[in-house]
C-alpha cells in the first residue's frame, strides 16, 4: 500500500527536485563563475568562490557547513563567517563543479547562494520577512497567555473554580499551539538538522527546553489529577520563545548593520544598465555588458564598469574606492571607476574595464576574504562551544534528577531553564561581531583589512616601521638635476630612462616616466616611446632597478645590447652627491646618467609621526635611498632610527631583529616593491591609489594614501580589542553566574530567555559602538599634491 | 461569572482575529522599512 502510494507521489515529486538542481546546473557554466568567483592565482584551474548561506544561526552551524563541504572532492579549502553568514570556497574546475558543493552544503541542511547573485537579496527579505511575522506571533500570543495566567498567579486557594482553572489551562494551550508549531520552527528545524547529522548545536539544548515545557504543560491540561496537573508553564514557554526570537531578530538587523559597509561595497553594482544601441537604449543585465559599450547613468546610480564619461557633467562620490569623502566634478574625457557612485547629473559613460578586471572586483574580493576570515579568538571560542554544550545537556539531566522528588513539572522546569540559559551566542558572536563592525567602519574610511585578524595584530603593536619613498614622502616627485656621461645626450637620457621606468612601478620610475612623457610634450617630440623590439627581456628585481637585455644575435638600441635601471649600487653610479634620492641608468659599458629627484614630505607625516611616539610607539625609517636622503627626512620628522641603504634583504634581517627583541612591529610601505618585509611584518600597511590590491601582501591598504589613518586605525584596533575582551568577558560572567542560579532553581524560564537573548543582544550593541566612521581630520586630501 | 465561560473562548478567537490581521500586515510588507517611510514627507519628490 505505501509502494503503490509512493510510487504515484513520484511524478508529481519530481519536477521541485529538479527544478532547483537545474537552478544549479545553471551555475555549472563557466561564464557564470566570474559572477560569484576569481581564478585562483596559485594553482591553475582553481577558483575561489563566495557564497551566502541560508539557515546559519551560530558559529556550530559554520563549522558543519565547513565539514560538509570538505568532504566534497574537488574542494580544497573553505570558510565560512558565522557572523557574517558569508563563506569562502576554493575548488578545482577539473573535478567538481559549483552545483555539487553547492548540493552538499544543501544536504547537510545549508543552502548556498552565489554572494554576487540578486536573487540572494531577495532571499534575505523574505527571511527577514518571516522572522517578524515569526516574532509578531508569539509576542501577541505571549500577552494573552499572560492574561490567562494572572488568575493562576493571583487567586487564592480556593478562590477559582477547578472548571474556570481548566478553562483558563485551555485557551492557554490553544494559544500557545502556534507560537509553538510556527514561532519555534526555526529551533525545532536547526535540532533536528543536528540530530539527523549526529552533531550538537546550540539550537539542541533550546529545542529541548521549548518541547519539555510543552509536554509538562499540556500534561497538566488534560490531566490536571496526573503526576504534572499541579500547574502549567504556556505563560514560561511563551515569554522565552519570545524573548529568544527577538534577540535573534534584533541580532540580525544589527548584524545586518554591522556589516553593512562591507555588503554596501560588495552589492554596489546595478543589476541592470542602460546601453546605446544603433536604434536608441536598451536595458541590459551587467554580465552582458561588454567593453567599448556606452551606458547611460542615471543621479543616484552606480558606475557599472571603468570607463571614460563621453558625455554630460556631473559629480561623483568615490569614498568606497579611493578613500576621497569630497564629492569630485567629471566631465567629458574624465576617468570614472566602477563603484562608484553618480551623484548630480546624467552621464553617458564609455565602459573601458567590466567585471574582474575593475578596481571595484579586487576591493570585493579582499573585503570578501576579509569577512569570511576568521580571527584566532573566534575559532578558540567555537572550538570551546562543542563540550560546552555537552556539559549544558548533562547539567540539565543532573537539575532534572536531583529536583524529581520536589515535584515533576518544578524539576522540568529547572532543566530548561538551565537548558535555555547556557546557550552559548554570546561567546561565540563577540570576538566576529566586533571585528566585523570594525572592519566595515575602516572599509567606509577607505582602509581596506585583508583578514580580521590584522586587528588583533594592529592592536599589540609597539614599533612601526617605515619605508621613505612613497610613504613618509608624496609619491609625486620632480627632477632637479640630470647628471650624464659627456658622450651621452640629454634625450636619450630622458628617452632610455623612460623606456626603463615605465615598465616598474616603482614610485620613483613613474613619477620618471611621467615626466618624461611631460617633456616630451612640451618640446614636441613624438607621442609614444617607440615599444621594446622584439626579443627583449624586460625584468624588475625588487629593491634594486629594472633590467632589459637585447636577444642573442640582435645589434640593440643604438648600439646598447644590455641597460638596467635603479639604485646607484645596481648601475654602478659613480658616487656623486648623497643628499638626494636618485636614480641611475647604466648600460654594458657602465654608467650613463644619474636623475636626482626632489621629494616632499607628506604634510600630515610629522603630525602621525609625532602622534604615534607620544601613543608610546617607537617609529623608525628602513630605506633602500642613500643614508643622507634618509637621514634628512627622518630628521625633519623627528625619527631618532633610522637606517638607509638597505635591501629588501636588510630590511627584512632588521624586522626579524627587532622581532626577537620581543617587540611587534608594523610595517608601512608602498606595497610594491617590500612584498616579502611586508609579509614579515606581524601587521603591515600599504598605502596608495595605484595598487594592484590582489598582489600586495598587505595586511591594510590605506586607499586614500592618507597617513593620519594610520593612527586612527591604531587607535580603532586598540579599541575593537578592548570590546572583544569587554565582550568575552561578559559573556562568561553571564554563563557562569547564570549556570549556578539556574540549577538552584531560582532562574524561572522565562528569566533565563531573557536573560539568553540579552546578553547576545549586548554582546552585538558593544560591538555596534564601533560602527561609526573614522573621524578624518581637516588636513587636506594630499592625492592632489 | 458564566460570562467567562463565553468570553475566554470569545478572546482566543479575537488572538486568531488578530493575528490573521497582522499576517496581512507583514506579508504586505508594511514593515519591511520602517524608517523610510517616516524620512519620505521630508523628501521633494
Amino acid at each position: 500500500m505505501t509502494l503503490v502510494h509512493s510510487a504515484q507521489a513520484l511524478p508529481s515529486l519530481v519536477p521541485a527536485p529538479a527544478s532547483s538542481d537545474e537552478r544549479l546546473s545553471l551555475l555549472d557554466d563557466p561564464q557564470e563563475w566570474a559572477q560569484f568567483s576569481q581564478p585562483e592565482g596559485g594553482q591553475s584551474g582553481c577558483w575561489t568562490s563566495s557564497v551566502v548561506f541560508e539557515g546559519m544561526h551560530c558559529a556550530a552551524c559554520a563549522i558543519s557547513i565547513e565539514d560538509a563541504l570538505r568532504q566534497v572532492p574537488g574542494v580544497k579549502s573553505v570558510q565560512v563567517s558565522a557572523a557574517s553568514h558569508r563563506g569562502r570556497i576554493v575548488w578545482s574546475s577539473e573535478q567538481t563543479r559549483p552545483s555539487q558543493w553547492m548540493q552538499a552544503s544543501a544536504a547537510a541542511g545549508y543552502k548556498a547562494l552565489p554572494a554576487n547573485d540578486a536573487h540572494a537579496h531577495e532571499r534575505r527579505r523574505r527571511e527577514a520577512r518571516r522572522m517578524v511575522w515569526r516574532v509578531s506571533v508569539a509576542g501577541l500570543c505571549m500577552m494573552q497567555v499572560m492574561m490567562y495566567a494572572t488568575p493562576a498567579y493571583v487567586a487564592e486557594p480556593g478562590d477559582m473554580t477547578p472548571d474556570m482553572e481548566h478553562l483558563l489551562r485551555w485557551a492557554s494551550w490553544v494559544l500557545s499551539l502556534p507560537v509553538v508549531l510556527f514561532s519555534c520552527k526555526p529551533f525545532f528545524a536547526a535540532a533536528w538538522n543536528d540530530l539527523r547529522q549526529r552533531r550538537i548545536g546550540m539550537d539542541l539544548p533550546v529545542a529541548i527546553g521549548m518541547l519539555g515545557t510543552f509536554v509538562v504543560s499540556s500534561l497538566g491540561t488534560f490531566e490536571p489529577e496526573g503526576p504534572f496537573g499541579a500547574e502549567v508553564y504556556f505563560d514560561s514557554l511563551t515569554m522565552f520563545v519570545f524573548f529568544l526570537l527577538m534577540g535573534r531578530w534584533m541580532e540580525l538587523r544589527m548584524r545586518d548593520r554591522t556589516a553593512g559597509a562591507l555588503e554596501a561595497v560588495i552589492n554596489r553594482l546595478p543589476d541592470s544598465v542602460r546601453r546605446r544601441t544603433a536604434e536608441g537604449w536598451e536595458r541590459v543585465s551587467i554580465r552582458r555588458l561588454a567593453v567599448g559599450d556606452v551606458v547611460e547613468v542615471l543621479p543616484g546610480e552606480a558606475l557599472p564598469g571603468d570607463g571614460t564619461v563621453v558625455s554630460g557633467q556631473t559629480q561623483v562620490d568615490e569614498a568606497l574606492l579611493t578613500g576621497e569623502s569630497r564629492p569630485l566634478g567629471r566631465q567629458s574625457g574624465d576617468a570614472v571607476i566602477a563603484g562608484s557612485h553618480n551623484l548630480s547629473g546624467r552621464i553617458e559613460v564609455r565602459i573601458e574595464q567590466v567585471g574582474t578586471a575593475t578596481r571595484y572586483a579586487q576591493i570585493v574580493a579582499l573585503m570578501e576574504s576579509a569577512s569570511a576570515h576568521k580571527p584566532a579568538m573566534a575559532e578558540l571560542a567555537d572550538r570551546l562551544a562543542k563540550p560546552f554544550l555537552i556539559g549544558v545537556l548533562l547539567a540539565a539531566t543532573a537539575a532534572a534528577i536531583a529536583w524529581w522528588p520536589q515535584g515533576a513539572g518544578h524539576a522540568i522546569m529547572v532543566a530548561v531553564a538551565v537548558l535555555v540559559v547556557t546557550c552559548p551566542c554570546a561567546l561565540s558572536l563577540a570576538t566576529p561581531a566586533a571585528m566585523l563592525a570594525t572592519a566595515g567602519a575602516l572599509a567606509r574610511s577607505g582602509v581596506l583589512v585583508r583578514h580580521l585578524q590584522a586587528l588583533q595584530s594592529l592592536s599589540e603593536v609597539d614599533t612601526v616601521v617605515f619605508d621613505k619613498t612613497g610613504t613618509l614622502t608624496l609619491e609625486s616627485f620632480s627632477v632637479a638635476q640630470l647628471r650624464h656621461r659627456p658622450d651621452l645626450s640629454e634625450d636619450e637620457a630622458w628617452t632610455l630612462a623612460e623606456r626603463m621606468a615605465q615598465d616598474s612601478l616603482h614610485p620613483v620610475s613613474r613619477a620618471i616616466a611621467a615626466q618624461a612623457r611631460e617633456r616630451r610634450r612640451l618640446r614636441g617630440l613624438s607621442d609614444d616611446v617607440a615599444p621594446w623590439p622584439e626579443g627583449w627581456q624586460v625584468s624588475e628585481h625588487p629593491g634594486q632597478g629594472v633590467s632589459a637585455d637585447a636577444p642573442a644575435g640582435q645589434d640593440g638600441l643604438n648600439g646598447r645590447r644590455s641597460l638596467r635601471w635603479g639604485s646607484a649600487r645596481f648601475c654602478d653610479a659613480p658616487p656623486l652627491t648623497q643628499e638626494r634620492l636618485q636614480v641611475s641608468l647604466a648600460d654594458e659599458s657602465g654608467w650613463l646618467a644619474t636623475f636626482e629627484l626632489e621629494e616632499t614630505l607628506r604634510p600630515e607625516a610629522a603630525a602621525v609621526v609625532r602622534a604615534l611616539q607620544q601613543r608610546g610607539l617607537a617609529v623608525q625609517v628602513l630605506s633602500g635611498d642613500a643614508p643622507a636622503a634618509v637621514a634628512r627626512v627622518a630628521q625633519a620628522l623627528g625619527i631618532s632610527d633610522h637606517r638607509g641603504a638597505c635591501s629588501p634583504q636588510d630590511k627584512l634581517q632588521a624586522l626579524q631583529a627587532l622581532q626577537q627583541q620581543g617587540h611587534r612591529v608594523a610595517m608601512v610601505g608602498d606595497g610594491l616593491n617590500d612584498g616579502p618585509v611586508l609579509a614579515g611584518a606581524d601587521v603591515s600597511f600599504a598605502l596608495g591609489q595605484a595598487l594592484a590590491l590582489t598582489q600586495s601582501k598587505a595586511d591594510m591598504v590605506l586607499m586614500s594614501g592618507r597617513l593620519d589613518l594610520l593612527e586612527q586605525t591604531l587607535e580603532r584596533s586598540r579599541k575593537t580589542l578592548r570590546i572583544v575582551r569587554q565582550n568575552l568577558g561578559w559573556s562568561l560572567v553571564y554563563n557562569a553566574s547564570c549556570v549556578p542560579l539556574a540549577l538552584m532553581g531560582w532562574l524561572p524560564a522565562w528569566a533565563a530567555g531573557l536573560g539568553m537573548a540579552l546578553s547576545s543582544l549586548l554582546v552585538v550593541l558593544n560591538a555596534l559602538r564601533l560602527s561609526s566612521a573614522l573621524p578624518i581630520s581637516s588636513t587636506p586630501a594630499t592625492a592632489a599634491a | 461569572m458564566d460570562i467567562l465561560f463565553l468570553l475566554i473562548p470569545l478572546s482566543v478567537a479575537l488572538v486568531f482575529f488578530i493575528l490573521g490581521a497582522l499576517w496581512w500586515a507583514v506579508h504586505r510588507g508594511q514593515f519591511e522599512d520602517i524608517e523610510a517611510e517616516g524620512e519620505r514627507i521630508l523628501r521633494n519628490d
